[in-house]
């Protein structure tokens, strides 16, 4: 039923631009840097000589986690406006299909749709490292971390944004809040580490990585529980 | 033991204190057409959401093809098609993509979607984008998504709303066919008796959440037969002679007005009268029209 679901919203964001959204991310970030490399070459390589791949690495991660909540917060709310504009949920909803799977396929369509962003950053990332002639040693490992890590670390955000962007029909609501909270995101490392806006750069950054990509799983699961929750008792108006 | 395809029981539904549905017992039988009438804001909508699972009963309970909704709601959706208000669609869509989206979750095979697009007659339309379309084509696409899955039971909730004249007639001829050609039941919800009175055979007319009239429409035609009125010289002379005669009449002004219309006791009214010299000026026939009684239906209990 599932893949059913999911196959049918796969149809439905054709033409809504929710794939441009998903190469515009990737591809934005490492044309900043292709930029910040290429107009100081020689100064950067000389900086950075020897560790040229992790300087590259660390530019990157500091936009990550402002792309991350961007692309959380465009991607739900342009899915959910799918059937909002075009009032199809009294239509989607009396189909003999559950709200959870409703629910869950939208969700899953929105990781799916993340993933290709970050495995295109690290593609992105790795190309541009080897275009500007850095070492052929190539650290896949953090490459990857650096682009997953985060992505399962930013979970709280994006139950939290598609369950917003699902059960309120005014759309401008979800996409206010979830750009200012992208944005304070940039300025909250300092405070603790408890807080879950903080947890996609520590999931690359900091010792515990594994923690604050795994309490960022949990919580995750945890606000989609209660998201899926109130979706399912909720009147269809 | 379960005739009904559609049975509710004291089925309400409250927002803020206010019923908007309150106490409404349907009975929906097999292979009929069911007009379900009553003015804007009745509870029309409120009653087929709730048949559908999309808003929750404050009270009451459905039972659709036998089976309690709340227990068995997808597999009831399954033998369902819908059509809600004003037509849903992904305007960004084509009218075959609109169909596929629903068609994959439905898992009906692929040539019903040209089907059910040739039913409605938008086969020629089928791969425009639907923002394009006239709301008249909107509501046949919303009519071809509610066919497509088969369904035994289709409830359209004011689908004419929007189209034309000859738009209006293609649906309901449209209607007509269901029951007749593939066994449909239909629920047809709409605030015009004009509109259901030629296809269906049950009307429930709904006044302020409550059902106040629930029967076939033959006997809302019977209710809707006239009266005859009689105005002569000396009409209190008049009733007495016609209660002497055990004829049930009533005096409204100076006109003598009489429920039966057979023409015997017509006949003879008239005749005795006459023997006695009353001077007839008049007989005549009012008729009420099913509109009227559905107005006068539809009016009681509200304040003037």
């Amino acid at each position: 039923m599932m893949g059913k679901a999911l196959s049918s919203d796969f149809l439905k964001i054709r033409g809504k631009g929710l794939w441009f959204l998903v190469f515009l991310g990737p591809i934005g970030l490492v044309a900043m840097q292709a930029l910040n490399f290429g107009l100081r070459y020689d100064y950067m390589t000389q900086t950075y000589a020897g560790q040229l791949w992790e300087t590259l690495l660390q530019n990157i991660l500091l936009f990550v986690p402002l792309a991350l909540f961007l692309g959380i917060t465009l991607v739900s709310s342009q899915l959910a406006n799918v059937e909002h504009s075009s009032n199809a949920w009294k239509q989607l909803l009396a189909l003999p299909v559950s709200r959870s799977i409703v629910f869950s396929s939208k969700f899953t369509l929105c990781v799916i749709l993340l993933t290709v962003s970050c495995l295109l950053l690290a593609i992105g990332t790795t190309v541009l490292g080897l275009s500007l002639k850095f070492n052929t040693d190539i650290p896949i490992g953090d490459i990857v971390r650096l682009c997953f890590m985060p992505l399962l670390a930013s979970f709280p955000a994006l139950a939290l944004m598609l369950w917003l962007s699902l059960t309120i029909k005014n759309q401008a609501i979800p996409v206010s809040f979830g750009i200012v909270a992208a944005i304070t995101s940039l300025f909250t490392i300092n405070l603790s580490e408890y807080l879950p806006i903080n947890w996609p750069i520590f999931a690359y950054l900091g010792p515990n990585q594994e923690l604050f990509a795994g309490a960022g799983l949990a919580l995750g699961a945890a606000i989609m529980l209660i998201g899926l929750l109130h979706f399912n008792g909720k009147d269809v108006g | 033991m379960n005739e009904w395809v559609i049975e509710t029981k004291g089925l309400s539904k409250r927002y803020k204190g206010r019923y908007a549905v309150s106490n409404l017992n349907l009975k929906i039988a097999r292979g009929d057409i069911y007009g379900f009438l009553g003015p804007n804001g009745a509870g029309k909508t409120t009653t087929i959401r709730m048949l559908l699972g999309l808003i929750k009963p404050s009270n009451g309970s459905v039972h659709i093809f036998g089976k309690a909704l709340n227990k068995d709601k997808l597999s009831i959706l399954r033998r369902i098609g819908s059509l809600v208000e004003y037509p849903s669609y992904y305007g960004h869509l084509s009218a075959v993509d609109n169909l596929e989206a629903i068609r994959r979750i439905l898992d009906v095979p692929t040539a019903r979607i040209a089907e059910v697009l040739d039913i409605v007659g938008l086969a020629k339309e089928a791969r425009r984008p639907v923002k394009g379309f006239s709301l008249g084509m909107k509501q046949r696409l919303g009519i071809a998504s509610a066919l497509l899955g088969n369904p035994e039971l289709l409830m359209l909730d004011e689908p004419t709303n929007g189209l034309d004249p000859s738009g209006i007639l293609e649906i309901r001829e449209l209607i007509k066919q269901m029951p007749k050609q593939h066994g449909i039941t239909v629920l047809i919800s709409s605030h015009l008796l004009s509109e259901v009175e030629l296809t269906a055979g049950t009307v429930g007319i709904i006044r302020q959440g409550e059902l106040v009239f629930q029967d076939t429409i033959e006997n809302l035609h019977q209710q809707a037969k006239g009266s005859i009125s009689l105005s002569v010289s000396e009409p209190e002379l008049a009733m007495t002679l016609l209660k002497e005669h055990g004829i049930n009449a009533i005096m409204n002004d100076s006109s003598i007005l009489l429920e039966q219309t057979n023409n015997e006791t017509i006949a003879r009214m008239v005749k005795r009268l006459v023997e006695r010299d009353h001077s007839i000026y008049r007989v005549e026939e009012k008729r009420k029209s099913l509109e009227d009684l559905f107005l006068q239906i539809v009016g009681e209990g509200k304040r003037a």
